[in-house]
């Protein structure tokens, strides 16, 4: 099955380059964009018996490489019906 | 006095720092393929900069699970004197061995210039030879420099004396003008709390013949040499609480 997780910094850490972009969508008239927080999307396939078994291993690997806790938060979605076939 | 350099793949200030020791202090000094499992016996660690694999998904992020990352934390927790040089800095930072992380610089360009950094302590074992408030004149070279901590860690950095450089101007004055990145009280470099694990943006080691523009980075590693000749760190604190000042 596949994790989508999605990290993102903490809302108390300064964007700079989310900031930069919101600069440029306000130069081309997206003048009602009023903020933007850049960050980065993973797709793991899982080799796992169980949603939640998908789920712990995802949430494992986001804690120890894909996410710094000292900066960024992650959210998980499993989907149980994406990736090879068990 | 044995220098150990660690060269990761993207690692490319390693030759500098294995010059400065080897060839303009006249120590030993070895370069440690990132995936060897041992530091040689060496007496002090320096982590170089570059871009380690690449910066792929964060400065640091992918080298501090590297083998021999597992030989410099013991060494560390051993209490030898670390030295982690910009990219080498990010390392310690993703490998717990500092606290804090780094963001994009808040200009978003990368800087690449010489700046003037403060000695705020002499108590670590990079900067034994340093006067405090002492400007030393060294270059940076870096897209992620801008230190970040949560507002409770820096209040126990700075209750802590561990922020070890500041940038300012050349007088020593900390002023946002001379912050080149946007780190918090701008920050430049920090030790543990243990002090012999020391981390700093700017490159001492391209600052160390008057040919480069500026020797001022060598007491940087002069430090740690008239520490080892004092029996080692934290043994040879008496050095910096004598006020010794070769400059």
């Amino acid at each position: 099955m596949r994790a989508r997780v999605f990290v993102t910094l903490k809302p108390s850490v300064f964007d700079p380059q989310g900031t930069t972009v919101g600069e440029a969508l306000h130069t081309l008239g997206y003048r009602r964009v009023t903020d933007v927080r850049q960050g980065k999307y993973f797709e793991l396939e899982i080799d796992a018996p169980s949603v939640d078994d998908a789920r712990r291993i995802a949430a494992e690997a986001a804690d120890r490489l894909l996410a710094n806790p000292v900066i960024e938060s992650y959210r998980i979605e499993i989907d149980a019906a994406a990736g090879v076939p068990r | 006095m044995k220098f150990a350099v660690v060269v990761f793949p993207g690692s490319n200030c390693d030759h500098d720092a294995y010059h400065a020791a080897k060839h303009v202090l006249g120590q030993e000094a070895s370069l440690v393929w990132h995936k060897e499992t041992s530091l040689g016996g060496a007496d002090a660690v320096i982590l170089p900069g570059g871009f380690a694999h690449g910066d792929y998904l964060r400065t640091g992020a992918i080298a501090r699970f590297s083998p021999i990352m597992a030989e410099v934390t013991a060494f560390a927790a051993a209490g030898g004197p670390v030295l982690g040089i910009c990219n080498g800095f990010q390392v310690l930072l993703e490998a717990g061995l500092l606290e804090g992380a780094m963001l994009r610089n808040r200009s978003l360009h990368f800087r690449c210039e010489h700046v003037h950094v403060r000695v705020e302590q002499s108590d670590t074992p990079f900067t034994l030879l340093c006067r405090i408030g002492q400007t030393l004149r060294i270059p940076i070279a870096h897209g992620e420099g801008n230190y970040y901590a949560p507002p409770d860690v820096i209040a126990a950095l700075e209750v802590n004396r561990q922020v070890i450089f500041r940038y300012a101007t050349a007088d020593g004055e900390v002023t946002d003008g001379a912050n080149p990145n946007g780190s918090t009280n701008n920050i430049a470099g920090i030790c543990s709390r243990e002090r012999n694990v020391v981390g700093l943006m700017p490159h001492p080691e391209r600052a160390c013949e008057p040919a480069l523009g500026s020797a001022d980075g060598l007491i940087v590693l002069e430090s740690a040499v008239a520490a080892m000749k004092r029996g080692g760190f934290p043994k040879a604190l008496d050095l910096a609480t004598e006020g010794v000042l070769r400059k």
